[in-house]
């Protein structure tokens, strides 16, 4: 029965505030400044507390330079990066097309929704063996979990979006003697586009732990492999830079998203700026 | 009168002359029983009405009367249950050439810009780019949206939105336009604006205009005559003249006249406003 103490509803303008306001308009400074102490505090917790093979920071800055520059490493990289970049597209163009067409079309939606919504939600390693079996010891079976790991959620995000086209764009496209076709990729495809981009957001992650999943499971030569790998031959600090490569694409995926937004469509967001 | 029109212009044309000379075709729109039923509910029943060349008519009724169902029943956005609506003779059976609506809700595209937006009905009309090019900026200028032409309607103020959709419609160039309480969502100075604008542009090139609104004052000053709905199912009940002089400006807000028809628009209303109340 205690009472939360500080806990107002309006934040009082004091010190704290002021200083919680001043980090939240993040400078790149704070930021560095924040990542420092991250990195402290881990060299300082795997010194006093842990073993001697766990990474540390200054190990891995020490590897840092040899492997990003070698050709196993870079390799890796680029082909994670390439099969994940396929995966995406087929699922985004695909995913695209049918979740519309289940949003637009009451046909489709009933007869694929509840196919869409348990596959969405079942996890993709379970039917990891399975595909490998099916596409083989290969490139294909990557790509296929990655495909399927990523399909789901634009579709049932572009489904959503389709569904909720105001109607009063569709009353004014009617009103102005729209043809099906302009409808369906001006008005419904337009108004479709924040449910798009947050389906393509959800299913980027996924595809990323798709194409680690698979290649674990299939041993091909990608990060999740050369990360699992240099695990297993106790070269952590490797390992780690490996990890950090995954991280950097999810960094590299948010800022490629938000300037295509930016340049291609920067009306994209806006709305809720009115006031 | 309008049994003549109608078996004289059979051409689907939405530009045939003789509809534009007053003398053989007076009557630009003509409503005759019409009603409307939302499966059991009856919106509106046994409305006939006839809307000359050039006229402005304006529309006022209790909230829920049927008022923007009247609309798009003219429009041909949806069919009526009763009776029709015959466009320059012509029945209506879906949204056709020559008639455009402004919409209460402006219904701009957000990923369009103001120049987008306006060219929207105009290039759906598959009109040439190099038309195009042409009617839009002075459409945009029209309205006094210069400047404006690559802003998104997030950068603009309601009534600019509205302007914004009032010269996507007038792009057209309808001989009937209809309004939907076009200036309900702007505040009042921009509406008062926004009117006298509006009949600036009524005295530029006269189209017959179906004005709904919710202010008495709005329907009397720009108005040629007002039509009062009214009841459950709705049907006309008062048709009013307005008899104040042209060009309407604003002056004529402080005609005596004006005065008095508004008075008169409003006891009509009222009475049924009270009814409404009473209930509840
Ligand atoms: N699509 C629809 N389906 C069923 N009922 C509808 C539909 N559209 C409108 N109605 C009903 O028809 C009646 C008239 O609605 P309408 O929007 O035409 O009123 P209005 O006179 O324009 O009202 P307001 O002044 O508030 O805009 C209302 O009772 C409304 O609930
Ligand atoms: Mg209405």
């Amino acid at each position: 029965m205690t009472q939360p103490v500080a806990n107002t509803a309006v934040p009082q303008p004091g010190p704290l505030y002021r200083l919680q306001q001043k980090f939240a308009s993040t400078s790149v400074a704070a930021k560095i400044v924040a990542g420092l102490l991250i990195l402290v505090a881990w060299e300082l917790g795997v010194t006093f507390f842990a073993p001697k093979f766990v990474a540390r920071p200054t190990n891995i800055i020490a590897v840092f330079p040899d492997v990003i520059t070698e050709p196993e490493f870079i390799e890796a990289t680029l082909s994670t990066l390439f099969a994940v970049l396929q995966g995406l597209l087929i699922a985004l163009v695909s995913g695209t097309i049918i979740g519309i067409a289940m949003g637009r079309v009451k046909v489709f939606d009933r007869l694929l929704n509840v196919y869409i919504n348990g596959f969405y939600t079942m996890p993709m390693i379970a039917v990891l063996p399975l595909l490998t079996i099916w596409f083989g010891y290969e490139d294909s079976a990557r790509l296929a979990t990655i495909v399927f790991a990523a399909f789901f959620s634009i579709a049932i995000n572009a489904r959503d979006g389709a569904r909720s086209v105001p109607p009063e764009y569709l009353e004014v496209a009617r009103a102005y003697r729209a043809r099906q076709r302009d409808v369906w990729f001006d008005i419904t495809f337009m108004s479709s586009l924040p449910y798009l981009v947050a389906g393509f957001r959800l299913a980027a992650g996924r595809a990323l732990v798709g194409a680690v999943i698979a290649e674990f499971f299939v041993s091909l030569p990608g990060l999740g492999m050369y990360i699992l790998s240099h695990t297993r031959s106790f070269a952590h600090n490797e390992a780690v830079v490996g990890v950090l490569m995954l991280a950097a694409f999810g960094l590299l995926f948010e800022a490629t998203m938000n300037g295509v937004m930016r340049r291609f469509f920067p009306w994209y967001r806006r709305e809720d700026r009115k006031d | 009168m309008s049994q003549a029109a109608s078996n004289l212009v059979h051409t689907v044309s939405g530009t045939g002359t003789s509809a534009d000379d007053p003398s053989s075709a007076p009557t630009r729109i003509a409503i005759s029983g019409a009603g409307k039923k939302y499966g059991e509910l009856q919106v509106f029943k046994d409305i006939n009405l006839t809307f000359g060349n050039g006229e402005i008519v304006t529309v006022v009724g209790p909230s829920g009367c049927g008022k923007t169902t009247l609309l798009r029943c003219i429009d041909g956005l949806i069919p009526l249950s009763e009776g029709e609506v015959k466009i320059e003779g012509s029945p209506i059976n879906g949204p056709r050439e020559g008639v455009a609506m402004v919409f209460q809700h402006f219904g701009l595209f957000p990923w369009k810009t103001v120049y987008q937006n306006v060219a929207y009905g105009l290039k759906l009309a598959r009109h040439p780019a190099a038309e195009i090019k042409e009617k839009v900026p002075y459409f945009i200028n029209l309205v006094g949206l210069s400047g404006f032409e690559t802003a998104f309607p997030y950068q603009l103020s309601g009534g600019m939105q509205q302007r914004c959709g009032l010269a996507r419609a007038l792009a057209m160039e309808p001989h009937v336009l209809l309004m939907d309480e076009p200036f309900a969502a702007v505040d009042a100075q921009t509406r008062e604006i926004l009117q006298f604008e509006l009949l600036k542009i009524w005295e530029l090139r006269p189209l017959t205009m179906v004005f709904v609104t919710h202010s008495i004052e709005e329907a009397v000053l720009m108005g040629h005559r007002v039509v009062v709905l009214k009841g459950r199912p709705s049907g006309v009940h008062e048709v009013i003249d307005v008899d104040l002089p042209a060009p309407r400006d604003r002056g004529t807000l402080g005609h005596p006249r004006f005065t008095e028809v508004r008075e008169h628009v409003w006891s009509t209303l009222m009475d049924e406003v009270r009814a409404a109340e009473f209930e509840v």
